[in-house]
C-alpha cells in the first residue's frame, strides 16, 4: 500500500489507528523500558508489564537528558517526555557549553521527529526499498568498487560525534586502495579560521571562544550571537560579561564592524558599518595600533586611511591593550589574510589561553573547503567511484552545479532523512533516524562530551510494517562491513576504549556511563592534556619577530602536519594590501553579502515551519529570503520594498527587496538557507479561501536558493562577491513581515504636552553609573476602587525581563510555540498580520542624536537597534476583562490574567482594547489533519478552535503542575520552582518568572532595580511585567 | 425665504384632496399590480441581498479570517456597518416620537415610512453584532439566561451587554410604536379587500377595529405613551453604541464627546436617509401630494442643522485632542487627520459638514435630484465617518509594533451590498403590502390650515 514514503492522506488515516496502538503501546512498554532503563539500551523486544512501573505514572512528564541536533553546537537538552513521546526539549541547565540556553532552531527541531514527509524506509533509485535488498546491493557494489579502485569520498558536515567520526574512518579504511577520504563541508564554513591556525599556530584547529572572560569584544563581521558556530554557548558567556545586578555589575565594551545589520551588531556598543572589502583594511590599522602599544614590530608600513575615524581605532586600540588578556578580537570573514591579522591582534594581546584557546579547540566546525574543492573537481573529472553523503546537500549549498557528475557517480548514497536535492539524485537513501530516537555522542569542545540517547523507541517500531524503518549511520555502516551491531553497542565499545580512559574521577565503567547518562554529559580529560600536561604559552609561528615558541601543532601527535610545507612567514605587507583596498566600483554594482538567517541557518531545517515562520530577528520577516538593501541604495535603485530585483549573472537570480536601516550602501544581503526542496511542501499550509495566497513562490518553494552567489577562491567558500549589478524587474513579491512600522515613532511634543514615556528605555553606561537625584513621587491616587486585591499571602504572578541581555534570538517565541500548540498560519496569513505567536520580540530602530562613534553628526548607517520581548502582561487593571461580554477573560486570585476558551464567542473587543496588542485570534480552523505532527502537541494545553481569543498565559500549564508537585510533596514552593518555557530556553537568561508578592523573589527583586520600568506605565493597567532598560556601554546621550 | 409665503400658510398636502382621494391614492400601490420601476428596484435589491447572503454564509463556514481584519484591527466593516444602520434607524424615532411630541404636524406623512425605516435599519444593524463574533452560533451567551453552569453570567460592565439590551429595548419600542400606529389603516385595508389570504391576515392583526371613537381614544393614548416611551430611546441608544469606543483606552475612542457625537450623526444621518427613501417612495408610488415641498424643504433643514452639529463635534474632537495634553491623544488625531485613511477622514468631513452647506439655498432645497445626490453623499459620508474612527483608531494605538493596516475583502465588500440589499427589499415590500403613508393620520391634517391650529390629535 504504502508506495511512496511521503505520507497520502489515506496513510494519514492509517496511522491515526497506528497512532492509537503507538501511544497504547507507548504508554505501558516504552516508559516501563526506558524509565527502567533509563540508564541501559531499550530492549530490542519490550513486553508490557502488567504491573506499572515504578515512578511512572501516566501525565506526567519524564525528563531525559540529552544533546541537541538542531546544529553542531552540541548544547545540552532534557527532552521532556510524557506518556511515552517527547512533546518539548528544555534546555540542560547543568550542562557546561549552553548552561541550559537553547536556540530557535533547537527547540524547533522537535518537529523534525514528527515529520510525516521524513522518510520511513530506504529507497532505491527514488522507490520505496527494504534494507535487506539495500544493504546486499550496496555490499556488492561495494566490493565491484574495490576491484574498480576509484576513489571512494565520503562527503559530511561537521561530525562533532567521535564515534561517529570512528565508524566512518573504519568504513573508509576497508577501502584502502580507493584512496579514501572523509570530505567535510559546513555550508557556513569556518575553514579559513581553522587554516589561519594551521598557518599561524601550527594546527589546524578552531580555537574555544571564552567570551565569559571577555571584558573588551572586536567582532569582524562575526554574528556570535546568532548564527556563528555556537550562538548558544557565545551567548551565555557574553551576558556573563554584561552583568548589571548584583554588587558588582560589570559591562563589557563590544565593537562590532559589519557591513549588513546583524543580530550581534543590533547589540554591540558601537557598531560601525564597513564595507565588505574593507575589513581587512581596519583590522591592519587596528593591529598595527595594537602593535604599536605593544612596543612590537609591525611590518607592514604606511597604511590608507578607511572609513573608520583614527581616533576611535586608537581609543580601542587602547582599551585592548588595557585589557589584554580580558578581551578578545573575532573574525568571522573566510579570507585567509583576515584571519591571520585576527590571529595576530589575539596573540599581541595575549589572548590565547586566557579568552580564546587552541590547546582545547572546539571541533564545532571542522570544514574544510580545499577538501570540498578537491572533491568538486574529481567529480568533474568522473574520479570518484562511490560517494556517501551523511547530513550534508551538496546539490543544494554549492555554488558550482554538481548534479550532473552526482548524477552520474556509479555509487551515490546519501544518508537523509529526507528527500532532499541530493537524496533526489542517488542511488541509494537510507535514512537516518530522528537524533531524539538515535545513540550517538558529541565532543563540541574539547573535553565535554555529550550523549544522545533515544527518548523513545524508535518511530514505527511499534507500527504495522511501512511505517518507519529509519536505521543510524553506525549501524548501516557495521553491516555494510559485514558486522551488523547495534549503534549502542558500538558507543558503549567506543567509549570504554577511548572516553573512558579519559575520565577525571576513578569510577567503573559502567557508573562512568550510568552517570554520562544521567547527566547528558561528561568532563573528560582534554586530548592535549592527554598528551603534553602542562602546556600553557603558545607562541605564534611565522611572523616575523613574534617568536615561535611552541607551535600548538606539537600538542597534536595524532595530526601531525607537514609544517614546513605548510606554515609561510606571515608578510602583512603582502598578505593584507591586496583585501585592503575598498575599491571605487560603479553606480550600481554591489557586493553580495550571503548570511545564515536566525533559525533557519542552513538551509537543513527548510522542512520546519515553525522556524519558516519565525520573525526574522531583525527584519521581522517570516517564509522568505529576500536582497536587503540600504534606504539610499534603495532610493538610488528605485526601488520598495518588496519590488523584485533581478541579479544580472547569477542565473536570473530574482529576489524582492527589503530595505534595511544600518547597513552599508553598497551591499546587498541575502539569506542562504532557502529555496530548498525541503519547502516544497508549503504550497498548501495555511488555511484555503477565497482571497488565500500560495505561501511558496513562483519556484514552488519557499524563498530563492542564493547559494549560485557563493564564490570559490583559492582558499574556500567565500560568502562576498563584489560587482553584482542589481536590475528592477518590475514585479512585486511582497514580503510577510511582522512588523509594518520600524521606527520608534514618537508623537511630536505639542507646547503643553507631556512626553510620553518611553516604550523601551535605553541609558549609557556612564549615565546609569552616576547617582540619581531622588525624584519626588508624582502624585497619582486610583480613582477605581480595588476590587481584586490580591492579599499578600497568595502569589501575585509577575515577570521581570532584562532588555540589556535580550539579543533578539528569539529562542523564546519557538519555545512558547512548542509549549502552547501555538498553530502555524503560512504566509499570506503573517502577510495579513494574522500570525499567532503569543510571545513576539518588537524590533525598534532609533536613530542617535549624534553619532556614537565620533560624537558628529549621525551618519545614515548609524541606528540603534532594541529588541523587547512583548507578551501579555498579566494587568492588575486589565482592559481586556472589562470589556469581554461575556466573561471570557477574567482575573484569577494568583493576579493572571485568563482566557477561558470555551466560554469565548469571539467579539475580539478585548484584542481591541489591549494596549499592548498580544492577543491573538483564531481566524480559522488551523490544521491540525496531520496525525503524525499531532503528536509534539503539548497535553497541558488546550488547541484552540476557529473563533475564540487566544494569548499568553503565563504558561499556567506549569505553575499547576509546580504548585501541585510541591502541595504532594508537601513543600512550599519556592523561587524557581517555577520556569515559562520562553524563560527556560533563554539563552541568556533574562526572562525572569516569580511571585512579586515575595519581596525576596528574583522577579520582584528584579522589578525593583533602578532599572525597571512598565511600558505603557501611564495608562496604569499595572503590568506584572518589568523591562529592565538597555545600557550602552557608550559616551553620550542616555535619552530613550 | 421671504419672498415666499410663510410656509405655515401653505397645505401639507397638496389637490386639495377628499378623505376617500387620500385613502384611495394611498391603498392605490396595494391594489395594483408593481409597476416596472418597482420590479426593477426590487430585483436588485433582491440581487444585493442573495449575494450578502452567500457572503455570509461563506464567512460563517469558513471563519471570519474571510474578513480583512487582523491582530490590531478587530473591527471594520462588521461594527461600521452596524453603527451606521443603527444610526439611519435613529430618524425614524425621531420623526415619529419627536416631532409627534411636538406637534410637528408635516410628519404625519412620512412617519410611517419612516418607522418602517427604522425597523429594517435595526434589522440590518442587528445581524452584524451576531455574525461579527467568531463563533456565532453561541451569540446567546450574551443574554443573560439562567443557566446551569454555576455562577456563569455575563459581563454587566462591557458595553457589547449594554448594546444588547439598548438594541433590543429600541426594536421592540420600534415594533410597537409602528404597528400600533399601524392597526387603523390595516382596518381600511381590510374593509378595501376581498375575503382571501391577504384579508384574513389584516383583520387578524388590525385587532378588530371598528373605528368607534373609543377605539380612536384608546388608539391615541396609546400611541402617546408610547412616542413618551420610545423619546428617550433617541437619545440613549446611540449613547450606549458610543459608549463600545467612549469606555475602551484607545486614543481617538476614549473621549466623552463619542455619545453626543455619535447622537448627533445619527440624527443627521437618518434624515438623509428618510429623505432618499421618501424621495424614492415618491417618485415610484406617486405620493408627490403627499410628500410635498414642503415635506421636504423640512427635512432638509434639519440635515443642515444637524450638519452643523457635526461640524461642532469635529472640530471639538480636534481641540480636546490637542487640549488634552495627551500625546497618544494627539498621535492618533494626527493620524486620523493625516494618515493612511486621511483621504476617508476628509471625504467625511466634505461630504457632511461642506455638501449640507449647499441646503442654505432654497432653490437647492426645492431641487428635488439635486437634494437626492446631496442625502445619499452625507449617507455616504456618515458610513466613512464611523468608518474612519473606528479603523484609524485600532490601525494605530499605543506600541508602533503593533500597527497594522487594513483594507476589507471581496466579502466584507459582499456584506455591506448585501445589508443594503436587505434594507432596500424589507423598504420595497413593505411599500407594496402596507401603506407607506399613515391614512389615518394624514387625513387629520387635511383641509385649510386655519381649521388645524386648534387640533390636538
Amino acid at each position: 500500500m504504502l508506495e511512496h514514503e511521503p505520507l497520502s492522506e489515506s496513510d494519514q488515516a492509517e496511522l491515526e489507528l497506528s497512532r492509537r496502538a503507538f501511544l497504547k503501546v507507548a504508554g505501558f512498554s516504552f516508559m516501563g523500558a526506558l524509565a527502567a532503563g533509563c540508564q541501559r539500551a531499550p530492549e530490542r523486544h519490550a513486553v508490557p508489564p502488567l504491573a506499572q512501573t515504578e515512578g511512572v505514572v501516566p501525565g506526567r512528564s519524564l525528563l531525559y537528558a540529552s544533546t541537541c541536533g538542531g546544529c553542531n553546537a552540541g548544547c545540552g537538552i532534557l527532552a521532556k517526555v510524557r506518556d511515552g513521546r517527547p512533546i518539548k526539549l528544555e534546555g540542560n541547565p547543568n550542562h557546561p557549553l549552553s548552561l541550559g540556553g537553547m536556540c530557535a532552531t533547537g527547540q524547533a527541531s522537535i518537529l523534525g521527529l514528527y515529520d510525516s514527509q521524513r522518510l520511513q524506509h530506504p529507497l532505491k533509485n527514488g522507490e520505496r526499498a527494504t534494507w535487506n535488498s539495500v544493504d546486499a546491493e550496496i555490499r556488492t557494489q561495494l566490493d565491484e568498487v574495490r576491484r574498480e579502485r576509484k576513489a571512494v569520498r565520503f562527503l559530511s558536515d561537521t561530525i562533532t560525534s567521535p564515534t561517529t567520526r570512528q565508524a566512518i574512518a573504519d568504513f573508509l579504511a576497508s577501502f584502502p586502495n580507493n584512496r579514501p577520504k572523509h570530505v567535510i563541508h559546513d555550508p557556513h564554513s569556518c575553514s579559513a579560521i581553522l587554516d589561519a591556525h594551521l598557518q599561524t599556530h601550527g594546527v589546524r584547529a578552531l580555537p574555544q571562544y571564552r567570551l565569559e572572560r571577555a571584558e573588551v569584544i572586536a567582532s569582524f563581521d562575526a554574528d556570535f550571537l546568532g548564527t556563528w558556530i555556537a550562538p548558544v554557548a557565545f551567548s551565555v558567556g557574553y551576558q556573563a560579561g554584561r552583568y548589571l545586578q548584583g554588587p558588582l555589575p560589570h559591562l563589557s565594551y563590544h565593537v562590532q564592524f559589519e557591513s549588513r545589520l546583524s543580530l550581534t551588531g543590533s547589540k554591540a556598543d558601537q557598531r560601525l558599518c564597513v564595507a565588505p572589502g574593507e575589513m581587512g583594511l581596519v583590522m591592519t590599522q587596528l593591529a598595527s595600533r595594537v602593535a604599536r602599544q605593544a612596543g612590537r614590530d609591525w611590518g607592514g608600513g604606511e597604511l590608507p586611511l578607511s572609513s573608520v575615524p583614527a581616533p576611535f581605532l586608537d581609543d580601542l586600540a587602547g582599551r585592548l591593550w588595557t585589557a589584554r588578556g580580558r578581551c578578545l578580537v573575532l573574525c568571522g570573514s573566510q579570507d585567509l589574510g583576515e584571519q591571520m591579522v585576527c590571529n595576530f591582534l589575539n596573540h599581541l594581546l595575549g589572548n590565547y589561553d586566557a579568552t580564546l584557546d587552541v590547546t582545547h579547540p572546539s571541533y564545532q566546525s571542522q570544514a574544510n573547503d580545499r577538501d570540498v574543492q578537491e572533491l568538486i573537481a574529481e567529480l568533474e573529472r568522473g574520479d570518484v567511484g562511490a560517494l556517501f553523503v551523511y547530513r550534508s546537500n551538496p546539490a543544494y549549498d554549492l555554488p558550482t552545479p554538481v548534479a550532473a557528475s552526482l548524477r552520474n557517480l556509479p555509487l551515490l548514497v546519501s544518508f537523509s532523512p529526507r528527500r532532499d536535492e541530493t537524496a533526489r539524485l542517488s542511488r541509494y537513501v537510507c535514512p537516518e533516524p530522528h537524533y531524539l530516537e538515535s545513540w550517538n555522542d558529541a565532543e563540541a569542545v574539547d573535553g565535554v562530551v555529550s550523549l544522545y540517547q533515544p527518548v523513545l523507541e524508535r518511530l514505527g517500531d511499534r507500527l504495522p510494517p511501512g511505517a518507519f524503518r529509519t536505521r543510524s549511520l553506525l549501524e548501516t555502516l557495521a553491516t555494510w562491513m559485514g558486522r551488523p551491531r547495534l549503534a549502542d553497542e558500538q558507543l558503549r565499545e567506543y567509549w570504554q576504549t577511548r572516553i573512558y580512559p579519559r575520565s577525571l574521577i576513578t569510577i567503573s565503567f559502567q557508573q562512568f556511563w550510568d552517570q554520562a547518562l544521567h547527566d547528558g554529559f561528561v568532563r573528560i580529560r582534554n586530548q592535549a592534556d592527554l598528551m603534553v600536561p602542562g602546556v600553557s604559552t603558545i607562541g605564534l609561528l611565522g611572523f616575523p619577530g613574534h617568536g615561535s615558541l611552541l607551535a600548538v601543532s606539537a600538542l597534536f601527535p595524532d595530526r601531525a602536519i607537514n609544517q614546513s610545507a605548510i606554515v609561510r612567514p606571515y608578510n602583512p605587507a603582502t598578505d593584507i594590501v591586496p583585501i585592503r583596498q575598498a575599491r571605487p566600483i560603479s553606480a550600481n554594482a554591489f557586493t553580495v553579502v550571503l548570511y545564515p538567517k536566525v533559525g533557519m541557518l542552513n538551509g537543513s531545517h527548510a522542512y520546519n515551519p515553525w522556524l519558516q515562520e519565525l520573525p526574522d530577528p531583525i527584519s521581522k520577516v517570516t517564509w522568505d529570503n529576500y536582497a536587503c538593501l540600504s534606504p539610499a541604495a534603495a532610493a538610488a535603485l528605485q526601488v520598495r520594498q518588496g519590488d523584485v530585483v533581478r541579479f544580472e549573472g547569477i542565473d536570473d537570480m530574482e529576489l524582492p527587496v527589503l530595505i534595511q536601516p544600518g547597513q552599508h550602501d553598497r551591499v546587498v544581503a541575502v539569506a542562504l538557507g532557502y529555496g530548498s526542496k525541503l519547502s516544497e511542501r508549503f504550497a498548501n499550509i495555511g488555511p484555503p479561501w477565497l482571497e488565500a495566497r500560495s505561501t511558496v513562490g513562483q519556484n514552488r518553494m519557499v524563498g530563492v536558493n542564493a547559494a549560485p552567489l557563493l564564490v570559490w577562491q583559492e582558499n574556500g567558500l567565500r560568502y562576498q562577491r563584489a560587482g553584482i549589478r542589481l536590475v528592477k524587474t518590475g514585479r512585486q513579491h511582497p514580503l510577510a513581515c511582522t512588523q509594518q512600522e520600524p521606527i520608534i515613532r514618537q508623537p511630536l511634543p505639542m507646547a503643553g504636552t507631556r512626553q510620553p514615556l518611553p516604550i523601551v528605555r535605553e541609558t549609557t553606561l556612564p549615565a546609569l553609573l552616576r547617582p540619581v537625584p531622588d525624584r519626588p513621587a508624582e502624585e497619582s491616587r486610583d480613582l477605581w476602587p480595588d476590587d481584586h486585591r490580591i492579599p499578600d499571602t497568595t502569589p501575585r504572578w509577575g515577570m521581570a525581563i532584562d532588555l540589556n541581555g535580550c539579543t533578539g534570538c528569539s529562542a523564546c517565541v519557538i519555545a512558547c510555540q512548542v509549549e502552547n500548540n501555538i498553530p502555524v498560519v503560512g504566509k499570506d496569513e503573517v502577510r495579513r498580520h494574522r500570525e499567532m505567536h503569543w510571545l513576539r520580540i518588537d524590533r525598534y530602530y532609533s536613530n542617535p542624536v549624534r553619532s556614537p562613534v565620533d560624537g558628529g553628526p549621525r551618519k545614515d548607517t548609524e541606528v540603534n537597534v532594541a529588541h523587547q520581548p512583548m507578551l501579555c502582561q498579566h494587568c492588575g487593571n486589565a482592559p481586556c476583562e472589562t470589556v469581554c461580554p461575556v466573561l471570557a477573560t477574567v482575573h484569577s486570585d494568583e493576579g493572571l490574567n485568563q482566557q477561558v476558551y470555551n466560554r469565548c464567542v469571539g467579539t475580539r473587543y478585548c484584542a481591541n482594547n489591549c494596549p499592548y496588542k498580544v492577543r491573538r485570534f483564531n481566524w480559522f480552523d488551523y490544521a491540525h489533519g496531520d496525525q503524525l505532527h499531532n503528536l509534539v502537541l503539548n497535553p497541558d494545553v488546550t488547541v484552540r478552535s476557529r473563533g475564540v481569543m487566544e494569548k499568553c498565559t503565563f504558561c499556567v500549564q506549569r505553575i499547576q503542575e509546580a504548585k501541585i508537585e510541591a502541595r504532594r510533596l508537601g513543600h512550599v514552593l519556592a523561587d524557581g520552582d517555577i520556569e515559562t518555557a520562553c524563560q527556560q530556553s533563554c539563552p541568556t537568561k533574562v526572562i525572569v518568572f516569580g511571585d512579586l508578592n515575595d519581596p525576596r523573589s528574583r522577579a520582584a527583586q528584579l522589578a525593583k532595580s533602578t532599572r525597571a520600568y512598565k511600558v505603557l506605565e501611564e495608562l496604569n493597567v499595572q503590568p506584572a511585567v518589568s523591562y529592565l532598560a538597555i545600557v550602552r556601554n557608550r559616551q553620550g546621550e542616555a535619552a530613550t | 425665504m421671504t419672498e415666499q409665503p410663510s410656509k405655515a400658510d401653505l397645505p401639507l398636502i397638496e389637490g386639495n384632496k377628499s378623505l376617500a382621494q387620500v385613502t384611495a391614492d394611498v391603498c392605490a400601490p396595494l391594489e395594483r399590480r408593481a409597476g416596472a420601476l418597482w420590479w426593477a428596484a426590487f430585483l436588485v435589491s433582491f440581487a444585493f441581498l442573495l449575494l450578502g447572503t452567500a457572503a455570509v454564509t461563506y464567512q460563517m463556514v469558513t471563519g471570519i479570517g474571510t474578513w480583512g481584519l487582523n491582530r490590531g484591527v478587530g473591527w471594520a466593516f462588521d461594527i461600521t456597518n452596524f453603527v451606521f444602520w443603527i444610526g439611519i434607524g435613529h430618524a425614524g424615532t425621531l420623526i415619529s416620537a419627536i416631532l409627534f411630541l411636538f406637534r410637528q404636524r408635516w410628519r404625519n406623512s412620512v412617519n410611517r415610512s419612516a418607522e418602517a425605516m427604522t425597523l429594517f435599519a435595526v434589522t440590518c444593524a442587528g445581524i452584524f453584532p451576531i455574525i461579527h463574533m467568531g463563533r456565532p452560533w453561541l451569540f446567546y451567551w450574551m443574554l443573560p439566561y439562567p443557566n446551569d453552569r454555576g455562577s456563569l453570567w455575563i459581563n454587566f460592565r462591557s458595553p457589547l451587554v449594554w448594546d444588547f439590551f439598548a438594541i433590543s429595548t429600541y426594536f421592540t419600542i420600534s415594533l410597537v410604536f409602528w404597528y400600533v400606529g399601524l392597526i387603523p389603516d390595516l382596518a381600511t385595508l381590510r374593509d378595501r379587500f376581498k375575503p382571501g389570504w391577504y384579508r384574513g391576515f389584516l383583520s387578524f392583526f388590525s385587532l378588530g377595529w371598528n373605528g368607534s371613537s373609543r377605539t380612536w381614544h384608546r388608539y391615541e393614548s396609546v400611541y402617546l405613551l408610547l412616542a413618551g416611551l420610545a423619546t428617550p430611546l433617541v437619545v440613549s441608544v446611540h449613547t450606549v453604541v458610543s459608549t463600545d469606543f467612549a469606555v475602551t483606552l484607545l486614543p481617538g475612542w476614549h473621549t466623552t464627546l463619542l455619545p453626543p457625537y455619535f447622537v448627533t450623526g445619527a440624527i443627521f444621518s437618518g434624515m438623509a436617509m428618510v429623505l432618499t427613501l421618501m424621495l424614492i417612495a415618491r417618485k415610484t408610488m406617486h405620493l408627490e401630494d403627499y410628500i410635498t415641498s414642503r415635506h421636504i424643504d423640512a427635512m432638509t433643514k434639519l440635515v443642515l442643522a444637524t450638519s452643523g452639529l457635526m461640524g461642532l463635534a469635529y472640530l471639538t474632537e480636534i481641540f480636546t485632542a490637542i487640549y488634552s495634553g495627551n500625546a497618544y491623544e494627539y498621535l492618533a488625531l494626527q493620524n486620523r487627520l493625516t494618515g493612511s485613511l486621511a483621504w476617508g477622514y476628509w471625504l467625511m468631513v466634505a461630504c457632511n459638514v461642506f455638501i449640507p452647506q449647499l441646503f442654505w439655498l432654497s432653490r437647492v432645497r426645492t431641487c428635488v435630484p439635486l437634494v437626492f445626490v446631496i442625502c445619499v453623499l452625507v449617507n455616504v459620508g456618515m458610513w466613512f465617518e464611523r468608518f474612519v474612527i473606528i479603523v484609524t483608531a485600532l490601525e494605530r494605538d499605543f506600541l508602533p509594533s503593533s500597527w497594522t493596516d487594513y483594507a476589507p475583502t471581496l466579502v466584507e465588500l459582499a456584506t455591506l451590498a448585501g445589508s443594503f440589499g436587505l434594507f432596500f427589499t424589507c423598504f420595497l415590500l413593505f411599500c407594496r403590502f402596507l401603506p407607506a403613508i399613515a391614512i389615518a393620520e394624514v387625513k387629520g391634517i387635511l383641509g385649510p390650515p386655519a381649521a388645524e391650529t386648534g387640533g390636538g390629535s
